[in-house]
């Protein structure tokens, strides 16, 4: 019994997920029995009434007491779990015992990173993310919340399946030659052969990666191009495997045409239409175009493309960004000057968001309101940088977030703003020839990826966190190919044990504890996190700031908690380049300890190697 | 630095939101109770108006009522029944076990000395009540450290500094007592903690409660000046009508050695075997025997099942109509007769208030004078008598006054399923001995007279040996920390003291948490090292103990990557030794 709410703080449902049981339990529950065709928006309501008087408590507790709710758990063990990001609330619930209080909180973060990637800086304005995720109209509406409960359950289907997005790191292919070949490939052949096209419609390809099933073959970034962060590149993962499922429970050679079929009908009606995703940089949210192109059933090249008008983003943000100052002094008393400190002098920025005013009206762009701030703020019969600009302030920041919208909202831009399709069927068929006779050998090593031969050891999992990847054996309980851990219900039964490692691990890691060993039944598992500098010299240990509670969790596809680590830990070693790794391992535990000590020290050594592959 | 114990600053509240149904209804109606006392009437209808309005949507799309809430800076343990609400909150670093443990605690508390809540309400004033919670509470807030909340256990003496013979002197007092048929089973504390018990770990804390209460009373008065302690011999006796869950009644009912009943009799207690309690022998009555028999440990939710949801099959039996009369005798007020001139006036006293009660009865009751006979093997009664007796107690409840509340039967037959005993208690200075009994063993003076004579010398001496026992002042802190949890007799043994510790106290506290909240989610979880950088604390369970161990100063430094020569992974070998001698055996 799932479900996952965003609403804001009128009370208003602004998107929804329920499994069948959610469904029917409140339907059954509250007699919501409606003709065929009027089912849905009846549904709606129920689930809108039932949870208003929770959504309108919090808005209360905030108000009144400064504090909010965080989660809930009944007696027969449902629990909710509740976020509030800025005017949007989160309200995440589990009644059948799959999913702990932490996997809500980071499936509302998902969600919450989800609506980043598709939406942007529009996500800053809570009237302006209503519009987006709301549509007035049913059948747009219909749609997009179709395409995000879509998500959701891709997402939810690999955080059960997949290591990768049990630890949220990349798991490269490790195979460093055809890695290699593959970069130089697209770097040489393909990136350059796009980006010097004239069809390419102004834009221009940043990034490039191969994926097979969800583990990474090669992945090149452009000179100019800025850095693909972890966290994106997992929510693009998730993206690609939404519109090209991998059927992890299918053995490849023998089911390939009825794999085929499945990419046949895919998805998108418009094959060649690229997904509009925002992807984090140093400034704001930076609009690309993004092309997943199927080269086989399982293998995927993606293209990340810089749009045109791309930079309007970033004045756009840099303004959003004083508007968003400006009003938090102006919320904290200070006035005059004062409310204005910090940021380029008043004149500059008051004439930079002029011309820029007027060139967005040469683009048929408005912004109104901005006469208004003006002359409040700046005229002389205006009250100057007082409390009373707050509101314009606001209305200012919305207009932004409109601005941004108008540029880059999927929609907006218009459906001839593309690579064009002859352009992007080259691409896949140079690289499908490419990668011809490497295939077969690719789906089998994504399944096989490495083996052990610590005798004792069940499972490890070696993450290197300064770049986002891992390295594990393979777990496919589902699969009918057997992995090294057979399969069956000790292979389950496994699975279930690494998975509660992880999140136990990641409970203690927000604590402040770097390293647990545990004895848990026949087994003994073991989590350390350690830091080196370039070379491999083991850095000393630090105390590690334990999180509060709400915080966001510990992971890299939603906040980001090894990034700011990572940074913490740099500030004292300003002059070296800080690398953080992690090891998950589960042994027999029958081994005396002191063995498994080593096997885990020797296990690091021997993985930091296969890490060092380039990536480029 | 001083920890506060996690209570402090915490809210506690019993609302009932069966009086704010309509619109106009003002949340303060609601409000039974709220501590602190003198927090802003519109704050505590913003926290219970809030709090219960999102338990009642919450359980009605889950079914089910809710257990916690979780706020940003606090949480709140919840219990819901009937149209009940509490709710008590503490800081968001205490394990979420521990404060639930707590507010059960503390509700069982007042069931224990007042009976069903509902009936409570309507036999009191709130006034006169807030007082009783606002003394549970106290008394489970008060004096103990942040280890003792997490697991919620007893407070012992410390045996380490006692010599043994004096525990089994203890022990041999509470069995001479129990060779009355009256007395079913007893304790003895001194200075608010425990000697020596004959009781299940959640009974004995109810019992002191009472403990607590006259000896600060008795302290109130040595501080007035009206009398002194001090020097001149001091002995009281008291009683108070007590309440308890059908499942405690039955283990006290039921010889523990006796295993084959206790398994098979289940619900229904099993009548009272007198002649077994007689010939009792050392070996069969330590509490335990009583609960190594038990399948699930003290601390399990089973006795607040029964405390909540008594079981619908006993409400007719003879038991209850019991209750219901004897109800009427007894004000839950407790009846304390102390003197500081000896036994003799004592005696008189207690006689005195046994007259008091015989009024009361004929008064009130003229219906079945003999009514404490009949009643002497609970099933006396017809039930022709005991519907009478209903109707009586709800005519009483008519005269209180509260036309508009009278429980619906299932209500007040689920309610109902408390027994009620009474709780006998004789001090001697700082010591106490305290005996639950049958309600008739008041109106019994050979009883009364036979208990209190066969034990007094020996308490008197008991009292002598324990006053001259140094206190248990901890040798010089080892060069390690350590909590030792009995989960079968709930008690707890450590070298962390007092309210003041250290970075390293502290560290300990916080790591114990965790893993004991990690205990408390995965049977199957066994031990656990945890380290950070300045601190590894080493944590291990049976179904029987938890033991945390904290070697003291930084760990060997090193960079917390895999390495067999990390010191923290010694800590399970130096547990094993360093606690030997402490009695902790992790072999």
């Amino acid at each position: 019994m799932k479900c996952l709410l965003l609403a804001n703080e009128s009370a208003e449902v602004l998107f929804y997920w329920t499994d069948t049981e959610f469904e029917q339990r409140v339907q059954e529950q509250y007699g919501v029995s409606q003709e065929e065709g009027e089912r849905l928006p009846a549904f709606e309501d129920s689930i809108n009434t039932l949870f208003a008087p929770i959504i309108i408590s919090c808005s209360t507790m905030v108000d009144r007491l400064g504090d909010n709710y965080t989660s809930f758990s009944t007696e027969n063990n449902h629990i909710y779990v509740l976020h509030q990001f800025e005017e949007c609330l989160y309200i995440a619930v589990n009644g059948d015992g799959d999913e702990t209080e932490e996997d809500l909180k980071r499936k509302i973060f998902v969600m919450k990173k989800l609506t980043e990637i598709m939406f942007g800086m529009v996500t800053f304005s809570g009237a302006l993310l209503r519009k987006e995720l709301r549509p007035q109209d049913t059948e747009q509406r219909n749609r997009l919340w179709k395409k995000l409960r879509s998500l959701l359950e891709t997402y939810s289907r690999l955080r059960e399946n997949d290591q990768s997005f049990l630890v949220e790191a990349v798991e490269r292919l490790i195979h460093p030659t055809l890695c290699e070949q593959c970069i130089e490939f697209l770097e040489r052949r393909l990136v350059q052969q796009i980006n010097s096209n004239m069809d390419r419609m102004g834009e221009e390809v940043l990034h490039a990666f191969i994926l097979v099933h969800t583990k990474l073959l090669a992945f090149y970034s452009s000179r100019n191009a800025s850095n693909l962060y972890s966290s994106d590149l997992l929510a693009l993962i998730i993206l690609v495997q939404d519109l090209y499922p991998s059927k992890i429970n299918l053995d490849e050679t023998s089911e390939m045409a009825e794999d085929s079929l499945q990419t046949l009908e895919a998805p998108t009606p418009d094959p060649s239409a690229p997904s509009r995703v925002f992807l984090e940089s140093k400034e704001c949210p930076m609009p690309h175009s993004m092309y997943c192109l199927p080269l086989w059933p399982g293998i995927t090249l993606v293209l990340l493309t810089k749009i045109p008008n791309s930079h309007v983003a970033t004045s756009v943000c840099y303004f959003l960004e004083a508007f968003v100052k400006l009003e938090k002094r102006l919320c904290e008393g200070h006035e005059g000057a004062a409310a204005m400190r910090g940021q380029p002098s008043v004149q500059e920025q008051r004439s930079r968001l002029e011309k820029l005013i007027k060139t967005w009206a040469g683009m048929d762009i408005q912004v109104s309101g901005q006469q208004n701030f003006k002359n409040k703020a700046f005229s002389r019969s205006g009250s100057g940088f007082t409390r009373d600009l707050l509101p314009s302030c606001r209305n200012m920041k919305t207009q932004l977030c409109g601005v941004y919208r108008q540029f880059f909202a999927a929609e907006c831009m218009g459906s001839s703003q593309r690579l064009a399709p002859h352009l992007q069927e080259r691409a896949l068929s140079m690289v499908q020839e490419k990668l011809m006779d490497w295939k077969d050998f690719l789906l089998v090593k994504s399944k096989r990826n490495i083996t052990m031969e610590f005798p004792g050891l069940i499972h490890f999992i070696y993450v290197d966190r300064s770049n986002g990847q891992m390295i594990a054996p393979s777990l496919n309980v589902t699969d009918r190919t057997v992995s090294e851990l057979g399969k069956g219900p000790l292979a389950d039964f496994i699975k279930k044990k690494v998975w509660s490692l992880v999140a136990t691990a990641q409970r203690y890691l927000q604590k402040g504890y770097a390293t647990v060993t545990l004895r848990d039944g026949d087994y003994f598992y073991c989590y350390f996190l350690w830091f080196e500098n370039e070379t491999g010299y083991k850095l000393e240990v630090i105390d590690i700031p334990s999180s509060p509670d709400d915080g966001a969790p510990v992971g890299m596809l939603t906040c980001d908690y090894y990034r700011k680590l990572l940074r913490y830990y740099s500030k004292k070693h300003q002059n070296e380049v800080v690398k953080c790794y992690e090891l998950f391992t589960v042994h027999l535990g029958v081994i005396p300890n002191e063995y498994i000590l080593q096997h885990c020290s020797q296990l690091a050594r021997k993985l930091w190697e296969p890490t060092r592959i380039p990536l480029l | 630095k001083i920890t506060l114990p996690p209570l402090t600053n915490s809210f506690f509240f019993l609302y009932d939101s069966s009086k704010v149904q309509e619109e106009v209804d003002l949340t303060r109606d609601g409000i039974y109770y709220f501590s602190p006392e003198d927090t802003p009437i519109d704050q505590q209808e913003l926290l219970c108006g809030q709090l219960a309005g999102v338990c009642r949507c919450v359980s009605e799309l889950s079914s089910s009522p809710v257990r916690l809430l979780h706020l940003r800076k606090s949480k709140y343990a919840v219990r819901m029944k009937d149209k009940f609400l509490w709710a008590l909150s503490c800081v968001v670093d205490i394990p979420d076990v521990s404060v639930c443990d707590l507010l059960d605690q503390l509700i069982a508390l007042f069931c224990f000395y007042n009976g069903p809540v509902r009936q409570s309400y309507q036999l009191y004033s709130k006034q006169e009540l807030a007082l009783r919670w606002a003394r549970y509470l106290c008394h489970l807030q008060g004096g103990s450290t942040e280890l003792h909340h997490i697991f919620s256990c007893l407070r012992t003496i410390d045996s380490t500094h006692i010599d043994p013979l004096l525990l089994l002197k203890a022990a041999l007092i509470l069995q001479a007592c129990q060779r009355c048929p009256l007395v079913l089973a007893g304790c003895i504390l001194y200075r608010g903690r425990v000697v020596s018990t004959q009781m299940p770990p959640a009974l004995t804390v109810k019992v002191m409660v009472y403990e607590t209460q006259t000896y600060s009373q008795d302290f109130q008065v040595t501080a007035n000046g009206l009398s002194s302690l001090v020097g001149s011999p001091f002995s009281s006796t008291a009683t108070t009508q007590v309440f308890l869950m059908p499942t405690e009644l039955h283990m006290l009912r039921c010889p523990p050695v006796d295993r084959a009943c206790r398994s098979h009799c289940n619900q229904p207690p099993c009548q009272p075997s007198r002649s077994r309690l007689l010939s009792r022998t050392l070996s069969d009555t330590p509490t335990t025997d009583t609960d190594s028999s038990m399948p699930s440990s003290p601390r399990s939710s089973l006795s607040d099942e029964l405390c909540f949801s008594p079981s619908p099959s006993r409400v007719n039996t003879p038991i209850h109509s019991n209750l219901m009369n004897q109800s009427e005798y007894f004000t839950p007020d407790s009846h304390v007769h102390s003197t500081s001139n000896g036994t003799n006036l004592c005696a008189v006293e207690e006689h005195l208030a046994g007259l008091n009660i015989n009024q009361i009865k004929s008064e009130e009751n003229k219906l079945d004078a003999n009514n404490h006979v009949t009643n002497k093997n609970g099933n006396g009664e017809t039930e022709e008598e005991a519907k009478t007796k209903s109707k009586q107690i709800n005519r009483k409840l008519k005269e209180k006054n509260e036309p508009t509340n009278t429980p619906s039967p299932h209500e007040t037959l689920e309610d109902t399923s408390l027994v009620p005993l009474v709780l006998y208690q004789h001090r001697v200075k700082g010591l106490v001995l305290a005996l639950l009994v049958e309600p008739e063993f008041i109106t019994d003076h050979s009883a009364r007279e036979e208990v209190h004579h066969s034990s007094l010398a020996s308490l008197n001496g008991l009292e002598a040996h324990l006053r001259n026992t140094s206190p248990g002042t901890p040798g010089p802190p080892g060069p390690y920390t350590f909590a030792h949890y009995d989960c079968i007799q709930n008690t707890l043994t450590t070298n962390v003291c007092g309210r003041s510790v250290g970075p390293q106290d502290q560290a300990f506290v916080k790591a114990t948490k965790l893993v004991h909240s990690h205990f408390s989610r995965l049977d199957t979880l066994q031990e656990a090292i945890v380290r950070n950088a300045s601190s590894a604390v080493y944590g291990t369970r049976t179904t029987a103990q938890e033991t945390y161990f904290l070697q003291q100063g930084t760990p060997v430094r090193n960079s917390g990557s895999p390495d067999p020569q990390d010191s923290a992974f010694s800590l399970p070998r130096k547990a094993r030794l360093r606690l030997l001698k402490h009695g902790v055996n992790l072999l």
